[in-house]
């Protein structure tokens, strides 16, 4: 059952090769096959997590035992991971049908595996393949998005998406050079020997700034609101929502495995700070939905690294509470947004035309702003009680950034909610504002009910988390799992 | 202003780059995993080519990999170049000497092609070396008549054929009961034609889509410029 698992990333493979010939003979056949592979995907997953013993475990692809060979690690962290990635894939499938649809969908089904791979990997090079693959297939998803902006977009993310990509390599090869291995559980044994020192630290910070791309790290983000703002919105979803986390995820288990040096920490703590700043700034300051939108996923991105900063389980607990509590509201906005577009004023008076969409506008706001009894609330609570019982000034002056960034959100986003329910809407305005087309407001809608089964749930929810994060944080276990020898004879 | 932050940030690299390139020493790298790989893989793949044990054996979910991101710049830039039209781009023809010698280094090309391909596993080269020469054994002909044009469906039948069946091979190993990608049917022959086991057949699926991948790629562009 366990080797099933493997059907996750090879199956979407499969079906991205052979979908452009099975379209070409049967459209009817095709359109399906893709929404079919990631149902299959989901079941797996979904079984997995009900009828496994809770334990982690490890698959060795090529039946070469790692460190050897490549081997994909399953703990619940990267199940779960794994499980948003092909529900997401499916919410967000792109159905239009044109003469691109064959290529648009093998390219989501690429980008499907890929971030499967980078949620499972246990391997440093192969989860620098999976980037790659994770790359290359956004950037022809968002060049054939739609318009000539999308194509600007494209280029200047292929550019910064270049740079991480050579940046991360460099990173890896000076790790190679340093251990003579790949396998990130044999890493994990050798680092406090042979990584604790400048050169692991240079190692991370070049894998930091090269992964950081996706996960939307400050100086390498001004990729953001030009793709989010232009790119169809369920792609921006997918990308905001869910491929951002995957890289964030990456680069917590790095910092959990491998490099434990303080130096390490501070700069993604520091980095974190001003990304929040930044990104909240240019939020507030933006005149235009969709790069509201993305500018406040760079300040929310720029929390969680704050999150990643924090040592022990605790952070890594808020991080899966931020990241998950961001990917629902997030998914959920974007596709909200779908049909808005163009300047905010043209969403004056909108409630009255569709309550529907503002009153779920409205419900995101509030969970993103932190309003209990919503689980946005939890999220930022196990925060900032982290955050407030460290010692180091710094954690304090990250207190502070997320606070004030906090009041600025509310600040942005009511005041998009607040021209949504104004009255007296002049006539040539009523007639601008957009409806909301009926597949993304269901989507949105689904994603509102998902928010609200959390709200209800919130407290078994967060026990599951708290043992997920202990697994996570726990690197003998890893060790352990994937090496198969008892803990006694580590070196 | 630009200018000078480009100039520190590379003269940071270049600074960090040096200072650690002085810690490292050169010529004695670091064989934890190589060494174990070169001890085990005669006998564990049975291939004599020990790089092609590691990218189809060892590494071979990476090689997966590698393919999906050809095939995802493939697709990328056919999505891009299919609405593209420039009028830039009135070639003359060749001359004969130009036609016919591409014509007649097709059938060499595509010999050498595919020697390097089924030799994979015995010498150095393999799939991805010998694709990119069945690449140019079918471009070259384009470049030397421009009004000739490649059947796009039959490069995609194969290109989507091949990947899929690399896939195949690998999945057939886990419905055996095995390892995804888990080489098969190896015997002790060392060093014939007909060794390794599947790894031969991974490789001809690599060649051949990534010969039709490229000579697809390299025909969109010569028809996107010369479309009018």
């Amino acid at each position: 059952m366990n080797e099933h698992l493997m059907l996750t990333i090879a199956l979407p493979l499969l079906g991205a090769f052979l979908l452009p010939i099975i379209m070409r003979s049967s459209l009817a056949m095709g359109v399906w096959i893709g929404p079919a592979i990631l149902g299959y995907g989901c079941w797996i997953l979904g079984n997995l997590w009900l009828h496994g013993n809770g334990q982690p475990f490890s698959i060795a692809i090529g039946g070469f035992a790692p460190p050897i060979g490549i081997n994909l690690y399953v703990d619940a962290m990267a199940l779960l991971f794994a499980f948003a990635t092909q529900l997401l894939g499916l919410i967000f499938w792109p159905f239009r049908l044109d003469q691109d649809t064959p290529k648009r969908q093998a390219l989501m089904l690429l980008l499907v595996a890929s971030s499967t791979g980078l949620a499972l990997s246990g391997d440093l090079f192969n989860l620098y393949v999976f980037y790659e693959l994770v790359a290359v297939s956004t950037f022809g998803l968002i060049a054939a998005s739609s318009s000539g902006a999308a194509y600007v977009a494209t280029i200047r993310y292929l550019i910064l998406s270049g740079i991480g990509s050579v940046l991360t390599l460099f990173g890896i090869a000076l790790i190679y050079a340093q251990t003579g291995t790949l396998n990130l559980a044999h890493l994990a044994q050798l680092a406090p020997d042979q990584l604790n020192n400048d050169l692991g630290l240079a190692a991370f910070l070049a894998i930091l700034i090269g992964i950081g791309v996706k996960a939307e790290l400050f100086p390498v983000n001004t990729w953001v609101p030009e793709v989010y703002a232009t790119a169809a919105s369920r792609l921006s979803a997918f990308l905001a929502g869910l491929v951002s986390k995957l890289a964030m995820l990456v680069i917590l288990r790095l910092l959990l495995l491998i490099f434990h040096q303080p130096e390490a920490t501070q700069v993604i703590l520091i980095l974190g700070i001003l990304g929040v700043i930044s990104g909240e700034f240019a939020a507030w300051r933006a005149k235009d939905m969709r790069r509201m939108l993305a500018f406040s996923s760079i300040g929310q991105l720029g929390v969680i690294f704050i999150a990643v900063a924090l040592p022990d389980e605790r952070g890594v607990l808020a991080v899966l509470a931020l990241s998950l509590h961001h990917m629902l509201i997030k998914s959920g906005l974007f596709m909200l947004a779908d049909h808005w577009g163009g300047s905010l004023d043209r969403l004056r008076g909108l409630a009255a035309t569709s309550p529907l969409a503002g009153g779920l506008f409205v419900l995101f706001a509030l969970s993103l702003v932190g309003m209990p009894p919503l689980p946005g609330f939890w999220a930022k609570f196990t925060l900032i009680t982290e955050l407030a019982g460290q010692t180091d000034p710094l954690y304090m002056i990250g207190l502070l950034v997320f606070l004030l960034a906090t009041v600025i959100e509310a600040s942005y986003l009511f005041r998009v909610a607040a021209k949504m329910y104004q009255t007296k809407p002049t006539e040539n305005v009523r007639i601008n504002a957009p409806d909301s087309g009926g597949l993304s407001l269901t989507t949105a809608s689904l994603f509102g009910a998902g928010l609200i089964a959390v709200t209800v749930m919130v407290s078994p929810l967060g026990e599951a988390l708290q043992a997920v994060a202990a697994q996570a944080q726990d690197v003998d276990l890893y060790i352990q799992t994937v090496l198969q020898q008892p803990l006694g004879e580590r070196q | 202003m630009r200018n000078l932050t480009g100039l520190l940030f590379a003269g940071g690299l270049g600074f960090m780059l040096l200072s650690i390139a002085i810690n490292l020493d050169f010529g004695t790298p670091t064989m934890l995993i190589g060494g174990a790989i070169q001890s085990k893989a005669l006998q564990e793949t049975g291939a004599t080519n020990i790089v092609t044990s590691v990218v189809l054996g060892y590494r071979g979910i990476d090689t997966l990999g590698e393919l999906s991101i050809l095939f995802a710049a493939a697709a990328s830039a056919g999505l891009i170049l299919g609405r593209r039209h420039t009028t830039a781009g009135t070639q003359t023809a060749g001359g004969f000497v130009l036609r016919h010698g591409g014509s007649m280094l097709f059938p060499l090309l595509m010999t050498i092609g595919f020697y390097i391909i089924f030799h994979g596993h015995l010498s150095p080269g393999g799939g991805f070396q010998g694709g990119v020469i069945l690449a140019a054994a079918f471009f070259l002909p384009l470049l030397a008549r421009p009004g000739a044009q490649l059947h796009h469906g039959t490069l995609s039948l194969i290109e989507g054929f091949a990947g899929a069946s690399f896939v195949l091979i690998g999945l057939i190993a886990l419905q055996q009961g095995k390892a995804f990608l888990q080489p098969m049917l190896i015997q002790d022959t060392l060093g014939v034609l007909l060794s390794a086991g599947t790894l031969p057949l991974l490789y001809l699926a690599v060649g051949l889509k990534v010969g039709a991948e490229l000579a697809s790629l390299l025909s969109h562009l010569a028809q996107t410029e010369s479309d009018v």
